[in-house]
């Protein structure tokens, strides 16, 4: 005796406003009598907060309370029987009515380090006491309304940067102190999901030769713990702009595709905040650098970094998973 | 034994055909309408013209390939494609590898394999930041050149049993390790092996990647085929599922964190562009863009390189992303060249094999831009490279680097450089850097402007100034080089100031030092071209400094360059300019001094044929003596040439019938002639042709009236008979026919011979009878068939009247010098007897029955129309036609009309014989 939930799209993408559509597949050898099938939609927020940044105290307490989005059941059948071989069984959700009063603003599905976003459809054929009752469940991934984004009008951010040996207020090699050097460019800070991170930059100047300029995609998620904000910086991604020495005073493309899995929406200070930021590492060739092997810490760090704070918006953005919580994979 | 009695005169005109006037010449073309007829029939009949065929075929051929081409659904691409393979295949070619290739740490999926666990890319990426030099610390490993490609081909199979395993990750995963070794350029000389064999598994993934999207596109999940996409589809033509993988895929590529690989795949996935977007080539100026930040010249020159590859599959391509590439490379050329030699890789040996590894892609990228460039898109293009040079100014550096300019000027249309000669003559002198010689661009220009016609005016200034500037420039290899180039329109515009100028300074340049081998060529190309420019030789010996520099050329350039001296001297019908004699033959003894003649012995030894028709083609006209002397000392400077002497001794033989045409007072000099002759002809090793000349050397002493000679020739000719010794099996049947044809017209000539009465008039007759029975060589047929002619020959100098005789006045034939000696007459008669005997039992020796037949046959019509009939000759000849009939069918007609013939002569005898028999 088997079940599946089969959903409609094989992408699993549903955006809020449209109905979850799909099967209910069960597979018996014998004829099942039953009590009712019931799905149930459940949407949540969940937030847990791990060692590191946290204090000890709060580590103890571990997993925080969910925040609930939805919560829904439906009876697709009444008690009933159920014949021998597979049978199909279709339904049909609205995820929300219009004009229905919602627990909470539909995130889209975020997995992150210690805020998950995360939208589960079950399946429960109730068969009395006597039999365990027979459920399945399944993720789908819901993605943002174009209408239902945020009220502010998405606009093109442009930031414009320049570093220099002083604008870093880290220890710098001294050689590059003296000799300095002065990288400028600009970047795009506010844009849609679906777009790259575009800007471009310019090494102007540079007394040791560059051996690698870097595109470092951070990932901030804040938990409101109490009184306290615990806030966890995780590296999402690193994209290669420059390798090796490059001309000076060629313009370089900043072009980097967002991680699709790994980034949502930006989501502004509530119980918690999901942000994202971008920095750029330019690493300089040295004699110095081959002298200290990577595992001494007290080696002078040879790469210097800027970070930017970097907002996006999820408009027509598609978040997907699959059934399994803890991997996701795209399908290529 | 009676010799039957003949009146030549009388058979001849029994026997000659009635001559019939006819209004046209045989030979003479035919009339047009039926030539048409001609080729009507060509294309049906049997009849198989040789050059007509080749041609019919080749249109076929072209025809067949038209039609391949134009069935193939892709038919634009193919030609790319078959460039893009015979371009792969000079690149693996152009740089051979040396064995062993020595790869860092970062090429490590050559030495372990694939790696079940892979370590996540940012990690590996951020300890390699942390620790840049990491790699290079762990020390070089050094693989066989073998083993790193054999590796590579596993990892095609390896990526490709995973795509079919639908296991497309790993694929993708394989894919980017492939491109991550393109990463490392230190392998230099491997770097385009590498490169090559890579592309080839970035194509493949590429073409699986829009192979899977397009099914995905054209068929439904179940497999049912929903529609055919064009070949021209828009990107509104994909359904969303389609456009989804295609995204995930360009996703998954974007993630890779190395700027290079990410280059690399997206490149080959260019194509796949064309599904989500109907402006796939925006996508290449970003590319462009990107590929800035790689800094390594070899890396990124050969990512540009298949930028440009990848580009042409897609449907329009604009080429302003490869000029900008170009301008790309200038830039980052420049800034080698100028970097200071710090480290052991800066130095400049190294530049220089770098730039020869890169210069392949920067031809092929120039190749691209031109390909079906029309003229507004060559000046625009022109403009875009103009723009750039002038921020270069800005920079205070060089203005074009001399290797660009190359391939630029190598793919510019022809008439934009006619047209702009002078500014391109402007930029390469500006152009003087090491990554490719400066006189090579200036040798190119004249290549390129000599492809076409152009004005007077400028090309008046180009060569003025390119003369000027090569005046300052002291090596010969870089001058000539030059030079070569501009030869050509310095000729066709008659600047014959400076083409003394040029002659003078090459002169100059190689007077006093060895010319070496690459020179050799060049000059060599240079005096071909004044060779073939001029009508006659006479000009070309008249330009100053010719001969003094054909004298500083050597070994075979030179030898190269005096054989189409000797071919164009012999191309007319005869040489009689005593000082054009004079210089040709001491360049045949140049010719014959560099000969090698422990290598070129056989037959087709074309600077000895070249001479020998120069000896040939000498005439001195009345001067008849000087022309003698000429012969002498031919013979004196080419006495290695058997070819030679023999157009010596026919030379020699001319000038004496001259002679004897002219007036008799030349006899002496006849005589020095017949004795050069005899003098030269021993040394003449072919036997056939010494035999032949001394027949020819007899035949003209006869006919000079010098009898002894003649007599002397002819027992020469026999002791070379005589001499003749063939080792088994190098006897060729047109050996034993040329020996026999010899020996016929010895016989020929024996009836002009007066005989001499002291030795006996068949001296001759009877030392080749000896000299038959003698040879171990000779068959029984040749044999025979030596006999019956002496036969003939007997019966003849019977005659009253012989049927010819020698012009010459002075000399009597034996018919008249024998007139009536019954003497005379028995030793022919016993001559004859003796042959007879001979006759029968060398035919009966020979072993193949059919040529037994014949040969019974020709000699029983030999004997039958030589002598009167007798019993004893009826004996012979009915014996002879036994044997006949029992070789050959009964139905052979030359069986049937020797038994009618000899009916007609033999009849009574022959019934006796046969009673006889009986």
């Amino acid at each position: 005796m088997s079940i599946e939930l089969r959903l409609s799209r094989a992408s699993r993408i549903y955006r809020p406003s449209e109905p979850l559509e799909g099967k209910i597949i069960v597979k018996s050898p014998s004829s099942i009598s039953h009590y009712g099938i019931r799905l149930t939609l459940n949407g949540s927020v969940n937030l847990q907060v791990r060692g590191g940044s946290a204090g000890v105290i709060e580590s103890f307490y571990g997993v925080l309370k969910p925040i609930p989005i939805l919560k829904k059941s439906i009876e697709v059948r009444p008690s009933g029987k159920i014949g021998p071989g597979t049978a199909e069984i279709p339904f049909s959700m609205i995820l929300r009515q219009p004009g229905e009063d919602n627990l909470e603003r539909f995130y889209e599905t975020f997995h992150g380090a210690n805020i998950s976003i995360q939208y589960l459809v079950s399946v429960d054929i109730m068969r009395g006491y006597l039999h365990k009752t027979i459920s399945t469940t399944v993720e789908f991934i819901v993605e943002s309304d174009a209408a239902d984004l945020f009220e502010r009008p998405v606009s093109p951010e442009m930031v414009i940067f320049y570093i220099t040996q002083d604008t870093q207020r880290h220890p710098l090699l001294a050689e590059l102190k003296s000799g300095g050097f002065r990288v400028t460019g600009k970047m795009s800070t506010q844009f849609s999901l679906s777009d790259p991170i575009t800007g471009e930059l310019t090494v102007e100047a540079s007394a040791l030769p560059i051996c690698s300029i870097d595109i470092h995609l951070l990932r901030v998620e804040s938990v409101l713990l109490g009184e306290k904000i615990v806030t966890e910086t995780s590296l999402i991604q690193t994209t290669q702009i420059a390798d090796g020495d490059v001309c000076h005073n060629l313009t370089l493309p900043i072009y980097v595709i967002l991680p699709r899995l790994l980034t949502c929406p930006t989501i502004l200070p509530g119980p918690f905040s999901i942000e994202f930021k971008a920095c750029i590492v330019i690493s300089f060739q040295s004699e110095l650098s081959k002298l200290h092997s990577k595992s001494d810490p007290t080696s002078p760090r040879l790469w210097r970094w800027k970070l930017c704070h970097l907002n996006w918006f999820g408009q027509d953005r598609l978040i997907r998973t699959e059934t399994t919580v803890t991997k996701m994979k795209m399908c290529i | 034994m009676e010799f039957k009695p003949r009146n030549y005169n009388a058979q001849k005109e029994a026997h000659a055909l009635p001559l019939v006037r006819t209004d046209s010449h045989p030979l003479s073309a035919p009339p047009s309408h039926h030539r048409q007829v001609d080729v009507v029939d060509h294309e049906h009949n049997d009849f198989f013209d040789p050059l007509r065929g080749l041609a019919d075929n080749a249109t076929n051929c072209r025809e067949d390939v038209q039609e391949l081409e134009s069935t193939s659904s892709e038919a634009s691409s193919q030609l790319p494609t078959r460039e893009w393979m015979s371009f792969k295949r000079f690149l693996m070619q152009k740089f051979p590898v040396s064995k062993m290739v020595s790869i860092s740490s970062m090429s490590n999926v050559i030495m372990k394999g694939v790696k079940v666990a892979e370590k996540s890319l940012t990690s590996t990426h951020l300890e390699e930041l942390e620790d840049p030099e990491k790699c290079a610390e762990d020390g070089v490993k050094v693989v066989t050149r073998q083993e790193y490609i054999s590796r590579l081909h596993e990892l095609k199979d390896e990526i490709n049993r995973a795509w079919r395993a639908n296991d497309r990750v790993t694929s993708l995963k394989l894919a980017i390790k492939v491109a991550r070794l393109l990463m490392d350029t230190s392998v230099l000389h491997f770097y385009p092996t590498l490169f090559v064999l890579s592309m080839d598994i970035m194509d493949m993934l590429g073409d699986m990647v829009w192979e899977r999207i397009k099914w995905k596109a054209e068929f439904a999940e179940d497999g049912t085929r929903l529609f055919s996409l064009p070949e021209n589809f828009q990107a509104s033509d994909i359904c969303s599922d389609a456009k989804e993988t295609c995204n995930n895929w360009f996703c998954k590529i974007g993630s890779i964190c190395e700027l290079l690989p990410r280059i690399y795949l997206e490149l080959a996935l260019l194509p796949c562009w064309r599904f989500l977007v109907d402006q796939p080539e925006d996508n290449l100026q970003r590319l462009v863009m990107m590929m800035r930040g790689l800094s390594d010249p070899l890396a990124s020159a050969y990512c540009r390189l298949y930028m440009a590859h990848c580009a042409q599959k897609l449907p329009r391509s604009d080429t302003g992303y490869l000029v900008q590439c170009v301008n790309d490379i200038n830039i980052q050329l420049m800034r080698i060249m100028s970097a200071k030699e710090m480290t052991r890789r800066n130095s400049t040996d190294n530049k220089r094999l770098l730039f020869t590894l890169m210069e392949p892609t920067i031809e092929y990228i120039m190749k691209i831009i031109f390909k079906d460039a029309s003229k507004s898109q060559v000046s625009n293009v022109l403009v875009e490279l103009g723009s750039r040079r002038n921020q270069v100014e800005l920079f205070g550096s060089l203005q074009c680097i001399s290797m660009v300019l190359h391939h630029l000027l190598k793919e510019l249309p022809a008439e934009v450089v006619t047209s702009n000669a002078m500014e391109i003559l402007h930029i390469i002198e500006c152009s003087n850097d090491y990554s490719s010689d400066q006189c090579l661009n200036y040798r190119l220009l004249g290549l390129r402007l000599s492809e076409r016609r152009s004005q007077m005016d400028i090309i008046h200034d180009v060569v003025d100034k390119v003369i000027q500037v090569l005046s300052q420039n002291s090596s010969l290899d870089e001058y000539l080089k030059v030079v070569d180039a501009y030869v050509d329109i310095v000729l066709q515009n008659q600047m014959d100031n400076h083409l003394n100028t040029i002659l003078g300074g090459i002169l100059n340049r190689a007077c006093n030092k060895a010319v070496a081998e690459d020179e050799l060529a060049s000059l060599q190309t240079i005096l071909m071209k004044l060779l073939n420019h001029f009508k006659g030789l006479e000009d070309v010996f008249a330009l100053n400094h010719f001969l003094e520099i054909l004298d500083i050329m050597h070994g075979s350039s030179r030898s190269f360059v005096n054989m189409h001296i000797l071919n164009l001297a012999t191309r007319n019908s005869s040489i009689s300019d005593p000082t054009t004699i004079q210089l040709l033959f001491e360049i045949s003894q140049a010719l014959h001094d560099d000969l090698d003649f422990v290598n070129a012995k056989d037959d087709d030894n074309q600077p000895a044929r070249l001479i020998s028709r120069f000896v040939h083609m000498v005439d001195y006209g009345s001067e008849l003596e000087r022309h003698l002397t000429f012969l002498v000392e031919c013979r004196g400077a080419f006495g290695n040439l058997n070819e030679l002497k023999e157009t010596l001794v026919h030379s020699s033989n001319c000038l004496a019938i001259k002679a004897l045409k002219d007036a008799k007072k030349h006899l002496s000099f006849i005589k020095s002639c017949i004795a050069f002759g005899e003098v030269t002809l021993p040394s003449i090793s072919a036997q056939i042709k010494q035999l032949n000349l001394y027949l020819e050397t007899a035949e003209v002493a006869l006919v000079c009236g010098l009898v002894s000679h003649s007599d002397g020739l002819i027992d020469s000719a026999i002791s070379c008979l005589l001499s003749l010794d063939f080792v088994d099996g190098s006897r060729t049947s047109t050996d034993i026919e040329g020996i026999l044809s010899a020996i016929r017209k010895l016989f020929c000539l024996l009836i002009m011979v007066p005989g001499n009465p002291e030795q006996g008039v068949t001296y001759f007759a009877n030392n080749i009878l000896a000299l038959v029975n003698s040879s171990s060589w000779m068959t029984p047929a040749m044999r025979t068939r030596i006999f019956y002619t002496t036969l003939t020959l007997t019966a003849t100098l019977s005659q009253n009247k012989l049927p010819y005789h020698a012009v010459h006045g002075q000399i009597f034939g034996n018919d008249l010098l024998f007139f009536g000696d019954s003497s005379y007459l028995h030793e022919l008669v016993s001559l004859s007897e003796f042959v007879l005997q001979n006759l029968v039992d060398s035919i009966q020796k020979e072993p193949s029955p059919a040529a037994r037949g014949c040969i019974a046959l020709e000699a029983c019509n030999c004997i039958a129309s030589s002598f009167v009939v007798s019993p004893e000759i009826s004996q012979i000849c009915s014996e002879l036609i036994e044997t006949a009939k029992s070789c050959l069918s009964a139905s052979d007609k030359y069986l049937q009309s020797t038994i009618k013939f000899l009916d007609k002569n033999l009849r009574a005898p022959v019934v006796a014989v046969s009673s006889i028999s009986v």
